[in-house]
């Protein structure tokens, strides 16, 4: 019985694939792996495929995801790696240093936090962040500087980051918190009496027997990450720009528009058959890297599972 | 991980799901006929007000069902006969599906409009056509600015009626910027605005509040002008049946344009054919 239901759920995902790739075929038959690279401006592609209607030309497919797939790594990989930082300090703080009562708080606040809407932290996005930033951080020299190249007018990856960070950094605080606490304390108290301190023995022994559930929330976190839309849609400056780290300071506030976001922009013009090939082949894209996430996580865990406790 | 983290988790993937817009209208009994609609975001909160009226005139006659999702939606839904009626509020296109008859129900004006710090009087089609496409760059190359600086525009998405329209009325052959920000609703448009002081964009006259709308070639973006046809950047909405509409789709649509009683719903927030 239980064997079926799995089965059923291995079923669906590979159902889900086929039929996903099936419907983005065309967009990569006309591209091939141009698909990936940079092919001009994306936005002006996009429109082209909406504009086209029904009976789209081959030329109509050009499409050159590299802006988009590049804004989806810089956004994922930065709110990622900013927030476990914060994350694995905080779950040791509230799991080791914190008083009882403040535990008491910030635990149910941490939980939460996780389970925000997304449009909501969108919300904070346009009308907080975006225009603090615009006003306080973009001097008009910074803006006039690029003013042929992109407008800068404070949504864009810094905006993005942040909410993105704050948005994923609960569910890795919620996991790792869970991890350390199911550490033996034996473990712990062994680590003492040989007379090292409570910090120390927190790292060599709590956090490194809790690495398997940190990268579990890690790879979480990061599909979520991956997988948002609207919040990005809003915050993140609305245009298909891959900013160049090269820029300096300009390159934080450059806009950008991830994978996902592109996707639920565009939905509502599937009926035209050249975006509805390349909004399913960005599908295929989110979808295979959220997979070999999982799988690589998967991998890695095995060989730290040995002294794992949780995960 | 214990139960409650896995709760935890769970609550979290269930927020990111979006939940699908859709207002079911009157629940009558099952005998009676229904009429479907879906498109236009634009046209949507007409369409609810106008189903509203109807019923109010002639209690339990249909059953309505409307929902939203583009223009583009509502075109090729009716294309497809998923739906009784397509709302669009875009021009027909030669790409749609052949054999769709658009009928004319009411007309919407289009706004360009600016931050509340930069009240600028007067936008002619020139100007607008030099800003939008990116020759001119700085606000302080244009006549009447209330600041210096660059100038930020904001579009919207491809799949928006309301961007064909610019297009059409307003920019002619000229495309927009290529550094232009696009978002994806009026609400989204009018929120950028209002909270960047360099930002210029174009709305549906119902999301002109909290910013500045400009006049076109000297007439105030209002629904007096609109109506009384001073204003040029008007753009019709569209009811689109497959064929000419027949039985209650038809009766309805007859109702929309020629009952006085449906032009005066329309006349409320946009301009009514009569």
């Amino acid at each position: 019985m239980l064997g079926a239901l799995a089965v059923v759920v291995l079923l669906v995902i590979a159902l889900m694939l086929t039929f996903v790739a099936i419907r983005a075929w065309p967009a990569f038959q006309h591209n091939g792996l141009h698909w990936f690279g940079a092919q001009g401006d994306v936005d002006q592609q996009i429109s082209t495929m909406v504009n086209t209607g029904a009976n789209p030309s081959p030329a109509d497919y050009r499409f050159g995801a590299w802006p988009l797939i590049w804004a989806t790594i810089l956004t994922t990989g930065i709110a990622v790696v900013v927030g476990l930082a914060f994350a694995l300090l905080s779950a040791i703080f509230i799991v080791e240093f914190s008083p009882l009562a403040l535990r008491r708080v910030l635990v149910p606040v941490v939980r939460l936090l996780a389970a925000v809407p997304s449009v909501v932290y969108g919300l904070v996005g346009i009308l907080v962040l975006a225009p603090f930033v615009g006003d306080h951080l973009i001097s008009s020299d910074r803006r006039t500087s690029v003013e042929f190249v992109i407008q800068l007018s404070g949504p864009g990856l810094l905006v993005s980051v942040v909410v993105l960070t704050v948005m994923i950094t609960p569910i890795m605080i919620a996991i790792i918190v869970e991890a350390l606490h199911a550490v033996p304390r034996s473990w712990k108290e062994g680590a003492v009496a040989l007379g090292v301190n409570r910090w120390r023995a927190m790292w060599t022994v709590s956090v490194r027997v809790a690495r398997p559930a940190i990268l579990a929330g890690a790879v979480l976190a990061c599909a979520r990450a991956l997988g948002e839309a609207i919040m990005l849609s809003m915050a993140s400056g609305g245009k298909g720009f891959a900013p160049n780290p090269a820029d300096g300071l300009t390159f934080v506030f450059e806009p950008l528009r991830p994978l996902a976001a592109t996707i639920v922009e565009n939905v509502e013009s599937i009926n035209a058959p050249a975006i509805r090939a390349n909004v399913y082949a960005m599908s295929l894209v989110l979808l295979l890297s959220t997979l070999t996430l999982s799988f690589g996580a998967w991998m890695a865990k095995r060989s730290m599972r040995r002294y794992g406790v949780a995960g | 991980m214990s139960r409650r983290t896995r709760a935890a988790i769970a609550a979290a993937c269930a927020a990111t799901a979006v939940a699908a817009v859709s207002l079911p209208t009157h629940a009558a009994a099952a005998s009676k006929p229904t009429i479907t609609a879906s498109g236009s975001t634009s046209v949507a909160p007409l369409a609810f007000q106008l189903a509203r009226g109807y019923l109010r005139q002639h209690p339990g006659r249909v059953k309505f069902r409307i929902a939203q999702g583009g223009s583009d939606v509502g075109v090729a839904d009716v294309g497809a006969g998923r739906v009784s009626i397509g709302m669009s509020s875009r021009d027909p296109k030669p790409s749609d599906p052949t054999g769709l008859v658009f009928n004319k129900i009411a007309r919407d004006a289009v706004c360009v409009i600016t931050n509340s710090a930069n009240p600028i009087a007067n936008l002619s089609t020139a100007q607008i056509q030099a800003i939008f496409s990116g020759t001119v760059r700085d606000w302080s190359q244009v006549p009447g600015a209330g600041l210096t600086g660059t100038i930020d525009i904001v579009t919207r998405t491809p799949a928006s009626g309301t961007q064909d329209a610019f297009q059409k009325i307003f920019l002619g052959s000229k495309t927009v910027s290529s550094t232009a920000s696009a978002k994806a609703s009026n609400g989204l448009v009018q929120q950028a605005v209002k909270s960047d002081r360099n930002a210029v964009g174009y709305v549906s006259l119902d999301f002109v509040r909290d910013v500045h709308a400009a006049a076109y070639n000297g007439v105030a973006c209002d629904l007096r002008n609109a109506k009384s046809g001073a204003y040029g950047g008007v753009r019709n909405f569209w009811m689109v049946t497959r064929g000419p509409a027949t039985g209650p789709v038809r009766t309805f649509i007859n109702w929309v344009q020629n009952s006085s009683r449906a032009q005066a719903i329309v006349g409320t927030h946009w301009v009514p054919l009569r």
